[in-house]
């Protein structure tokens, strides 16, 4: 029965705590112009999340290595700092989006703006990853980011024409759309689920939580059963938008747009659940990609880490998390738009997973790391396949970002 | 930026069945010229057409978001930070149109035409702004706000339509 409840409080973790900034605004953005035409871009995102997820968490399971330990170790000093340069300031963007997000909601709540709560939301940040357990941490956001549920809700209530929306599902251009921004977005939805931090964490997370191979059959279950669901919330997002926002010819540039369709749909009671879940969400990834930032860093110069040590025998792990944060703040401090830098982010997310995503793939094929752990033939088939995907859109994001404009 | 190159010498071809480059050389500078000119006009008017749909864009969200809030599905914080949001969007429509540079007549008017548009926009912002501020039974209402956007909403449109005709 407690294996039944820790399975089930996994899955429900993995689904609150798979929607973040990124997710919500591209899927908004998506299902504003595009209407449900990309729907097969968050398939092809979430299974390779869950390809990659399963194959990082394995690896650390297996060897007891995290992700960028692995990576220093396989491609050696000088490719693995090229590598570490890329993955950290992507996670550094990512961390000041997340910031950004949790700032924006929160102004949503109060009309309080949302400059004045950065540096509250910081704080909160930097608090709850000092003193916190890992598996509080992890369990509080991943619940309250549940609440998202109620996007899949208000579509209901909307009581949309199902026929014409699942009419949407086909992969087409729209009228008002060029080829070419269609492709952006379709790369920056793939970068929206296919964040490199989530990996960071989850990696390093099995590594915090003394995941061994026993472990294995959760980390799989809540990979392969809680993802999935959590895609499914990210297209309830893109449904909602595509429902109320396409229609009045409204493209979504902010947060505030992204919660009119649930107010639309449930009211009052759903604009509440709506802000608790963006707030959990968004802080919820704040605290990832910030404990990110400090695990890439520290992994990679053989620092002590995690938050299973006592700050004071993880004081450079600590300490560079306070640094990433500050940065945050300093870059919201100018007045930048967090929906431009979380734009911006995603597809940058997609121009450097290659960088984690290939010796990842090469350590978990390799029997001295993993022993009998290692892929099997279909994981390895799929492995193989999603690496020409990953570099395809890796190497196509910024022609398409200039060409686009960044998509406008 | 369309100076004309000095002329040069005539000159004949040398090589029978090949153009004569240098007879040439002034249609393809006054080809180049009207390609130049065309592709300024289309420039400012792209420019416009963005800056309209976006405003276009910001107007119809702040509709939705006033009758949610005078249907009680959105609390004023919401209301109050859309239409923020909304203005912010339409401040910067104006201002690229602003900076445009038109050369020709027909583009001096089209950035008038606009400005006078996104002004009339900006208004029905400020009274849905104040609507909201004056709170419940306050002057102006909400549906007074609503008109307003509506009003410059339908200007926007008509806006589109000339843009969108050559």
């Amino acid at each position: 029965m407690k294996r039944l409840l820790r399975v089930a409080l996994g899955i429900l973790t993995a689904i609150g705590g798979f929607v973040d900034i990124g997710d919500l605004v591209t899927n908004a953005v998506v299902g504003s112009r595009f209407g449900l035409s990309l729907v097969w871009v968050v398939a092809l995102g979430v299974l390779g999340i869950c390809l990659f997820a399963n194959m990082s968490g394995r690896v650390a399971a297996a060897s007891g290595r995290a992700t960028f330990e692995v990576i220093r170790e396989r491609l050696g000093a000088r490719a693995g700092l090229a590598n570490l340069a890329a993955s950290f300031l992507i996670n550094l963007m990512t961390v000041t989006a997340e910031i950004g997000g949790v700032a924006l909601a929160l102004q949503l709540a109060s009309s309080v703006y949302y400059l004045l709560w950065i540096p509250v939301a910081a704080l909160a940040v930097w608090l709850v990853v000092w003193r916190v357990r890992f598996s509080i941490m992890e369990n509080v956001t991943g619940l309250l980011g549940l609440t998202l549920v109620i996007f899949a809700v208000a579509l209901f209530l909307l009581k949309p024409d199902w026929g014409s929306l699942a009419g949407q599902l086909t992969p087409a251009v729209p009228e008002q759309e060029t080829v070419w921004t269609y492709s952006y977005y379709a790369i920056a939805l793939f970068g929206a689920a296919m964040t490199p931090y989530e990996v960071f964490f989850f990696s390093s997370g099995a590594v915090e939580e003394g995941w061994t191979v026993k472990d294995l059959l959760q980390e799989r279950i809540n990979v392969l059963v809680g993802f999935p669901l959590g895609g499914l919330l990210s297209v309830s997002i893109a449904a909602c938008a595509a429902v109320v926002l396409l229609p009045a010819g409204i493209s979504v540039t902010s947060l505030s747009q992204v919660i009119l369709p649930v107010a639309e749909g449930a009211g009052k009671i759903g604009l509440a659940l709506v802000l608790l879940g963006i707030v959990a969400a968004t802080f919820g990834a704040a605290l990832e990609t910030t404990l990110s930032s400090g695990y890439t860093l520290a992994q990679f110069f053989g620092w002590s880490w995690g938050k299973f040590r006592r700050p004071a025998e993880a004081a450079r792990f600590h300490l560079s998390m306070i640094v990433c944060l500050l940065a945050g703040i300093a870059v919201l401090a100018t007045g930048v738009d967090p929906v431009l830098v979380t734009e911006y982010s995603v597809v940058f997310s997609a121009i450097a997973l290659p960088l984690t995503y290939l010796p990842i793939l090469i350590v978990a094929n390799d029997p001295q790391y993993m022993r009998e752990h290692v892929n099997g033939r279909v994981v390895n088939a799929l492995g193989m396949v999603y690496l020409v995907i990953i570099l395809v859109a890796s190497i196509a994001a910024i022609p398409l970002m200039i060409v686009t404009g960044a998509g406008a | 930026m369309l100076a004309n190159p000095a002329p040069g010498p005539a000159g004949r071809s040398t090589h029978p069945g090949r153009t004569n480059v240098g007879a040439l050389a002034p249609a393809a500078s006054a080809l180049l010229g009207v390609a130049l000119l065309t592709g300024c006009s289309s420039g400012i008017t792209e420019s416009v057409s963005t800056a309209v749909k976006d405003s276009s864009s910001a107007v119809a969200t702040a509709r939705i978001a006033l009758r949610q809030d005078m249907a009680g599905k959105l609390t004023r914080a919401a209301t109050s930070t859309t239409l923020d949001d909304g203005l912010k969007e339409l401040q910067s429509s104006r201002s690229t149109v602003l900076k445009l540079s038109p050369v020709t007549t027909v583009d001096r008017g089209t950035q008038r035409q606009a400005l006078d548009a996104l002004d009339q926009c900006a208004a029905g912002f400020a009274t849905a702004r104040a609507a909201l501020a004056a709170g419940d039974g306050g002057t102006p209402s909400l549906a007074d706000g609503d008109k307003a956007l509506a009003d410059a909403q339908d200007v926007l449109k008509q806006l589109e339509s000339t843009v969108a005709s050559p």
